[in-house]
């Protein structure tokens, strides 16, 4: 098990830069999930990682040791592909002993190891079998199955679930953790789904365009996002932006609605600013104070509702989870506490 | 280092290959380009630079102009056939019906077998006396005397145009099959729904969509046929008289059996150069179908 | 909508022009071959025969020297198609799996090949072949033809090949596996049936060439079987037609079988990659 620094690592394809410049230590039996939108570069940063990729610049260790030139093979980096990519020619078995055979691992041991993993995975009566026989959950195993026999420094996972239905994504999702939490292997973690970042990852990378706009554990993340995009992108349904006028201790909004916020930071008044607050965290308010906001289209979840309103002209979300009976047309009074508030700067898109 | 070996690797495993293909295809060029502008002896020694010499003689040769007339109205008529006899072919194959795997294999059969032998075999069955074919049309009572199909030029010509356009559809019907398969089914149901008849589906969105399939047919079957050799050579060797030569004949004459190799090479230049034209075109239709697929490679973030 | 049966009624009747033009030869090959020579030229010509004589075959075979021109044909044939196949693998998997410096030209140039027909350039290939001093050696066939298909045969594997993911070759890399471990014990035995379907193709390609034969080999102990069949028709007063008729039935058939075999492939390789 290791640490893997990436240290300012750019990559150009010709001309065309992917990432910019990358800065991220991942520590000794950390699990960090990367996510972010599709082309943000997350998978070429893993890739680079795995050595399938040159770096342009910059430098990456794997624990002090700089693995620029190291081809894949000499990394002692186990990988689970989107698509598995388990050998088509080989049995189970085969599959997540090739490894160990290629080092030369007396057959013995071999056959323990393989064992081993597949009871953890469940998949011991299917070791015969070849991948084609197996169902997507299955060679999803194999796949990790194939990188647990190992005992590699790092685990590398590039959207290892994004090809499997609903429901078994988030039992995998749940395997994954546990194996994790009991092999205690550095993991690195590529995803595009916001969800399986935050229940998953120790630390959460989310990148934009070929940068990171911010690392942090989930719940930083959730609560004091750096910036819109990230405020955007954790989180479901999605934070609610309202723009406004910063004014003492709270957001004007163009229809002259005052939206309250705590520590009013010390700006200039009459500020450009984005307010913003997540649908869970907006109430019904008791008196007619609140926040006015016409509704368009009630969603009830089962769980929840999900109310799709007006507040000036702006789209706002709000989720309750007591049953409400609204309709279309009708005004209702939100309310919230000010803690909860996020407010960003308009031009720069940054917290304040 | 390392990298530079690298970069080294995909050039390694291209260039045996790439050697032998500039000894065998890229030389000859060179060396007709060379004795295109020589005196030559019947036993191929070069006896001199005559400058022109050559292509004068052959733009002076009414045999050679014979011989491309009939070169155009034999490239044409049958790559012209073999499409219009094709683009139903395929998309008949294309669809679902009881027997579709025995057709197709039955269909494609011309392509298995050897132009020499099928106008062996035509050759035979064409025979005025005893010919198969004869003995088919004066039974079915089409005619009541035997004809000799081979023995003028005008008919024997034209059996060879439709011989070759017999043993081009195999090929063309592959090619069209091939953009057949690609056809998007979810804009036929649309178009369904659109009220589109069977006969607007086939304006509006087969053959706009099967445009690139037709071109490349086209243009492939142009190059061909225009080389195409062995059945008029085994059939009739370009006779009688010259009445069924084409310029692959009449440079294979030329050639190999009146020692004429100046000549030949100018012709062979000649013929060099209409097939560069064609394979222009070629290559611009296949790129340009390149660059309208061609998915980002890159990034491989889904 | 009509029912499949009589749409497959109406495609059958359209189709059965065509279908009974190709079957023509096959019938005239067969019914000639096993007829009694005197039964040749009969007026008015016919179909029927009196006696299947099938001694024909073995009467052919002796006097066309067919096994001789089998031989060659099968040695040629086989030859060009190794030489073909161990030159167009590697740059196929150069052209699928690297991107490098004048790939695009490469390209290209393939495909100018490809177009270059043996015909245009037989005079330039027969003085080459007189230089080399290998003007009746069926080396000669075996270089041509091996250049000739080697663009065809670059594209089908080059096809088939993108078709085997890459993420294999990356995912056995991280195994711990060289290139050259990845190639021999994942790429190629995936490639296994890609190549056998090409070498066939290669194969049935030179069996079937005629004008480079025909222009290189001069003396008939080095005839491959076309030009061997051709040269009992050419030039020939009196064709024995029944033996003719025959040796094209046993050069053609078996090719016939396996090509209709695989015929599926080639569309498929070919809607893959030549032309798409």
């Amino acid at each position: 098990m290791s640490s893997v620094t990436i240290r300012g690592v750019t990559k150009r394809y010709g001309a065309l830069p992917v990432l910019h410049g990358i800065d991220l230590e991942i520590r000794d039996r950390e699990f960090v999930v990367l996510v972010g939108p599709s082309g943000c570069g997350k998978s070429t940063l893993l890739r680079m990682i795995a050595g399938l990729e040159t770096i342009s610049s910059g430098d990456i260790l794997i624990g002090d040791r700089v693995v620029n030139d190291v081809p894949a093979k000499a990394r002692d980096i186990a990988m689970v592909f989107q698509n598995y990519a388990l050998y088509p020619h080989m049995s189970v078995y085969e599959n997540m002993s090739f490894s160990l055979r290629l080092k030369r691992t007396a057959k013995d041991v071999i056959d323990r190891k393989v064992r081993e993993a597949a009871d953890i995975l469940n998949l011991s009566k299917f070791l015969d079998r070849s991948p084609r026989q197996l169902s997507g959950g299955q060679r999803q195993r194999v796949a990790m199955g194939r990188a647990l026999v190992r005992d590699a420094q790092v685990f590398l996972f590039d959207e290892p679930l994004s090809n499997l239905d609903a429901k078994l994504r988030v039992v995998m999702r749940t395997e994954i953790k546990a194996l994790h939490q009991r092999l205690q292997t550095t993991s690195v973690y590529v995803t595009h789904d916001q969800i399986e970042a935050m229940t998953m990852a120790d630390r959460i990378v989310v990148m934009n365009a070929g940068r990171i706009e911010q690392i942090g554990t989930p719940l930083e993340l959730y609560d004091t996002p750096a910036n819109l995009f990230v405020a955007d992108f954790i989180g479901s349904p999605s934070m609610n932006f309202l723009l406004g006028t910063l004014e003492q201790g709270a957001v004007t909004l163009a229809d002259g609605s005052r939206l309250p916020v705590a520590a009013a930071p010390q700006v200039a008044a009459g500020r450009k600013v984005v307010f913003g607050i997540r649908p869970e965290h907006l109430a019904l308010s008791d008196d007619d104070n609140g926040l006015a906001a016409e509704v368009e289209v009630v969603e009830p979840t089962g769980a929840n509702i999900q109310v799709y309103a007006k507040v000036a002209g702006m789209p706002l979300c709000a989720v309750f989870n007591e049953r409400h009976d609204f309709r279309p047309g009708q005004v209702i009074r939100l309310t919230w506490s000010p803690r909860q508030a996020h407010l960003f700067d308009e031009a720069s898109g940054q917290r304040m | 280092m390392a990298n530079r070996i690298q970069k080294a690797v995909p050039l390694m495993m291209i260039l045996p290959g790439l050697l032998l293909a500039i000894t065998i295809i890229g030389y000859p060029i060179i060396d007709l380009a060379w004795t295109s502008m020589q005196d030559v002896s019947r036993f191929g020694k070069l006896t001199g630079f005559n400058g022109g010499a050559n292509y004068a003689e052959v733009f002076a040769d009414p045999l050679f102009w014979g011989s491309l007339w009939r070169t155009g109205i034999w490239t044409v008529a049958v790559v012209g056939g073999t499409l219009v006899i094709s683009m139903p072919v395929a998309m008949i194959l294309n669809d679902d019906f009881y027997g579709r795997g025995l057709a197709r294999v039955i269909i494609m059969l011309p392509w298995a077998i050897s132009l020499t032998m099928t106008a062996v075999v035509w050759r035979w069955a064409l025979n005025g006396r005893a010919g198969l074919l004869n003995a088919t049309l004066m039974n079915a009572g089409i005619i009541d005397q035997p004809i000799e199909w081979l023995a003028t030029a005008n008919t024997a010509f034209v059996v060879e145009i439709l011989v070759g356009i017999l043993v081009s559809i195999p090929f063309t019907t592959t090619i069209l099959l091939g953009g057949l398969s690609s056809m998007p089914q979810d804009a036929y149901e649309a178009a369904v729904v659109d009220g589109a008849s069977g006969w607007d589906q086939f304006r509006h969105i087969t053959l706009p969509l099967m445009k690139p399939f037709i071109n490349i047919a086209i243009v492939l079957n142009v190059i061909y046929v225009f080389n195409s050799l062995p059945i008029i050579w085994v059939m009739t060797e370009g006779g009688p008289a010259n009445g069924t030569d084409i310029l692959v004949t009449y440079l294979y004459k030329l050639a190999f059996r009146f020692g004429q190799l100046g000549k030949a090479a100018a012709i062979s230049l000649v013929m060099f150069l209409v097939l560069l034209a064609f394979t222009m075109l070629y290559v611009a239709l296949v790129s340009r179908n390149d660059r309208d697929d061609a998915a980002p490679e890159e990034e491989v973030d889904a | 909508m009509t029912s499949k049966l009589t749409r497959s009624l109406i495609y059958w009747a359209i189709l059965s022009p065509l279908v009974v033009v190709i079957l023509f030869p096959f019938g005239v090959m067969f019914v000639t071959a096993v007829r009694p020579r005197e039964e040749l030229f009969v007026y008015p010509p016919t179909w029927g025969f009196t006696e299947f004589r099938w001694e024909n075959f073995s009467e052919m075979w002796v006097k066309t020297n067919f096994g001789g021109a089998l031989l060659n044909s099968l040695y040629v044939s086989i030859a060009a198609t190794a030489v073909a196949l161990l030159l167009s693998i590697p740059a196929a998997y150069a052209m699928s799996r690297y991107r490098f410096a004048g790939k695009g030209a490469y390209r290209t140039f393939l495909l100018m090949t490809q177009m270059m027909s043996p015909i245009v350039l037989v005079l330039g290939l027969f003085r080459l072949m007189m230089a080399l001093g290998l003007v009746n050696d069926l080396n000669s066939l075996v270089l041509t033809y091996a250049a000739f298909n080697m663009a065809f045969t670059i594209w089908m594997l080059q096809s088939y090949f993108n078709s085997i993911p890459r993420d294999l070759e990356e995912a056995a890399w991280m195994d711990g596996a060289s290139h050259l471990t990845s190639l021999v014990r994942i790429f190629l035995p995936l490639a296994v049936p890609a190549v056998v379907v090409t070498a066939i193709f290669t194969f049935i390609n030179s069996w079937n060439e005629f004008v480079l034969a025909l222009t290189m080999m001069r003396s008939s102990e080095d005839f491959t079987l076309p030009v061997q069949i051709y040269a009992q028709v050419a030039g020939r007063y009196q064709v024995e037609w029944h033996h003719v008729m025959a040796a094209t039935v046993l050069a053609t058939v078996p090719v016939a079988i396996v090509f209709s075999w695989l015929q599926r492939y080639l569309i498929r390789g070919m809607a893959l990659g030549a032309v798409k």
